[in-house]
């Protein structure tokens, strides 16, 4: 405490007295200038958000207390990679009057300060026994700005870590005073405490950011996987779901949505299964890895598949919590379900088109009177339903034209000229009538080019249909071949057409062996034919 | 060896080359074919009013499934067995148990399927 001198009346001259008034009332009103920069720095340095801040209305405050030339505060800080560095700010000088110099080694002014020893005060630093004993400068450095007042107060938190170091300077000697010196202490206390809270303000608020940032980059990825996240807490079955988890299961993300609803959205028959799955992965702490069927409130049917893990082990061993997430698979499994029909639906058409061949193969043999016409035979009809087939692949199966199938029999015999078409329209044919239709024609054809009207020049063949109520009438005529007879015996073209074709197709095929040319006429049933 | 001579085999088969095929494989075992039908009504119709020992039916009718006409026979006491290219895989539930003729087949399997069916009736 500074001491007011008492004023006494009965001493001395007036003149006296009025000097001691002024001198007591300008000590006043510095003591009262003082109290009230040190309240304001307080109020600062209290209300500050940041260090830098905090430390910058100390340094200009206590300067402006204590009347000194310049103030500056070294404090460290460690980085996130662990490096400890020291910073500074200045009060009364430009930052340039430091920039150019190192950073403050601990040298024997300087140490009693960062090691958190005590305060250094001195009237005349240049004076003081430690000054000037550390090598390579021993003492201040060219162009360091003129110190001789010296004042340096530790900075130190609560927990005794040094935070850094308040420094001031005066250019004159025996400026700082012992009132001074107990202003700042108290001033650095107050500093010490504020830095200390705002960094640990600062890294909850970081730590709170973190996980804030984590969070919305796990909401990000749950969302664009269409992946919903749950957490069921195992002792009282409360459970949580995220909107998209909810609205896996068919619920609004206002809806309630309790662990009784979700058991009772299970498919009954998957039920027991996912329940047995969850006690498992309670117990065992096993993987929760099931995919299951649930029936929404609209009645619904999807596919989910689930993923999860017990966490957080209880004291008694067992688990807190188990966690995860749950996927819409519905796409999937329909894909699936679609690939597995396909596959079949593959295997049927290739066992179907086997025993084709194999029929084929066995009539052939049955009505070849020699067998070295076997191969010929037997290579055309297969090449022939090839025909067909590559005809449907291009189709997807889904059907072809009639009149595709007719030119893709007639091509192969290179009769694709000798051929007239007569028709209103085309049409389309499923593709079981396309392979039937499509063999009729080859054996029609090969017949014509061996013994009917492509077996001589200027033979034609006239290919028409039309259209009559459900029916399709087909004809094929020859013209212009050599004289037809009746033949001795049925050979396969004719059963083919006359019995197969026309009971596969359920309608009614004739072979009419006109002298002039061989006559096939068709009558089918037109639901038979089109797809 | 039972003798399959005579037995009236009603065929239902929807593809005219396959069930050329499978008429000739009975024609030489000694049977007689009774259709073939290629459609559903037409196998129900014969089925139901021919005399009729044993049944071979091919599963799918262009799209539809035999399964009306097995119980018919069925409901008749008539022994039958099935033809597929889809194998086990294609018989409904119900008639899981009944023999499954993989198409193709030889006619050595078709001469094995009708004699056990002919032992069923026995």
């Amino acid at each position: 405490m500074v001491s007011l001198a008492e004023p006494r009346v009965s001493d001395g001259s007036d003149d006296e007295i009025r000097a001691r008034l002024a001198r007591a009332d300008s000590a006043l009103a510095e003591e009262i200038r003082k109290s009230e920069t040190l309240a304001r720095v307080t109020q600062a340095v209290a209300s500050s958000g940041d260090v830098d801040a905090c430390v910058q209305a100390v340094i200009d405050g206590a300067r402006d207390i204590i009347g000194a030339d310049y103030g500056a505060f070294f404090y460290n800080v460690v980085a996130e990679d662990g490096e400890s560095y020291t910073l500074y700010r200045l009060s009364g000088a430009p930052p340039e009057a430091f920039s150019n110099f190192p950073m403050p080694r601990k040298t024997e002014v300087f140490a009693p300060t960062f090691d958190g020893v005590g305060v250094v005060r001195s009237d005349d630093i240049t004076k003081d026994p430690r000054y000037g004993r550390n090598a390579p400068r021993r003492g201040m450095p060219e162009g360091h700005l003129p110190v001789r007042s010296y004042l340096a107060i530790p900075v130190t938190s609560p927990r005794g870590a040094v935070l850094g170091g308040l420094f001031f300077g005066h250019a004159e000697p025996g400026r700082f005073t012992a009132r001074d010196e107990a202003l700042l202490v108290g001033l650095g206390a107050q500093v010490a405490v504020t830095i200390e809270s705002i960094r640990v303000n600062a890294a909850a608020l970081s730590e709170l950011d973190q996980r804030r940032r984590a969070e919305e980059r796990l909401k990000f990825a749950l969302d664009s996987g269409r992946m919903g996240s749950w957490d069921l807490d195992v002792a009282t079955r409360a459970y949580e779901a995220s909107d998209l988890c909810k609205a896996n299961y068919g619920r609004r993300a206002d809806e309630s949505f309790t662990f009784a609803d979700l058991i009772a959205t299970i498919h009954p028959e998957d039920r027991p299964r996912i329940m047995g799955a969850i006690e498992s992965a309670i117990r065992d702490g096993a993987d929760y890895d099931v995919e299951y069927r649930v029936i929404l409130p609209t009645g619904e049917l999807r596919w989910l598949h689930a993923r999860g893990r017990a966490a957080q082990t209880a004291d008694d061993g067992g688990a807190r919590r188990l966690a995860g997430v749950s996927l819409d698979i519905t796409e999937r499994k329909r894909a699936e379900d679609r690939q597995k029909l396909l596959v079949n639906e593959l295997n049927h058409r290739v066992k179907n088109s086997l025993a084709t061949v194999q029929s084929i193969a066995a009539q052939t043999l049955r009505s070849i009177t020699s067998p070295e016409f076997f191969r010929e035979a037997f290579e055309s009809r297969l090449i022939a339903l090839s025909h067909t087939h590559d005809l449907l692949t291009r189709e997807s199966w889904e059907g072809a034209s009639l009149r595709e199938v007719v030119d893709g029999e007639l091509r192969a015999m290179a009769a694709e000229d000798r051929v007239t078409f007569d028709y209103a329209s085309d049409l389309r044919l499923n593709p079981k009538a396309a392979v039937a239709l499509g063999m009729g024609i080859h054996e029609l054809a090969t017949n014509a080019v061996k013994y009917g009207a492509w077996s001589v020049p200027g033979g034609e063949v006239i290919v028409a249909w039309r259209q009559d109520g459900d029916l399709l009438r087909l004809s094929w005529t020859e013209r212009g071949g050599p004289p037809v007879n009746n033949p001795t015996r049925r050979g396969f073209g004719a059963r083919l057409l006359e019995r197969g074709l026309a009971a596969e197709l359920s309608g009614g095929v004739e072979l009419t062996y006109d002298p002039t040319g061989l006559v096939c006429h068709m009558a089918l049933p037109r639901r038979a034919l089109e797809p | 060896m039972k003798t399959l001579s005579s037995l009236k085999v009603l065929v239902v088969e929807d593809e005219a080359l396959v069930s050329m095929l499978v008429e000739d494989m009975l024609t030489d075992l000694g049977c007689t074919v009774v259709g073939p039908a290629a459609e559903i009504e037409e196998a129900l119709r014969l089925a139901g009013a021919e005399d009729i020992d044993a049944a071979l039916l091919d599963v799918n009718l262009g799209g539809r499934p035999i399964f009306p006409v097995a119980d018919a026979l069925r409901a008749r006491g008539v022994p039958y067995a099935f033809a597929s290219g889809y194998g086990e895989a294609g018989i409904s539930e119900d008639h899981r148990g009944s023999a499954v003729l993989q198409k193709p087949f030889r006619e050595a399997d078709l001469r094995r399927v009708l004699e056990g069916l002919v032992a069923q009736t026995a």
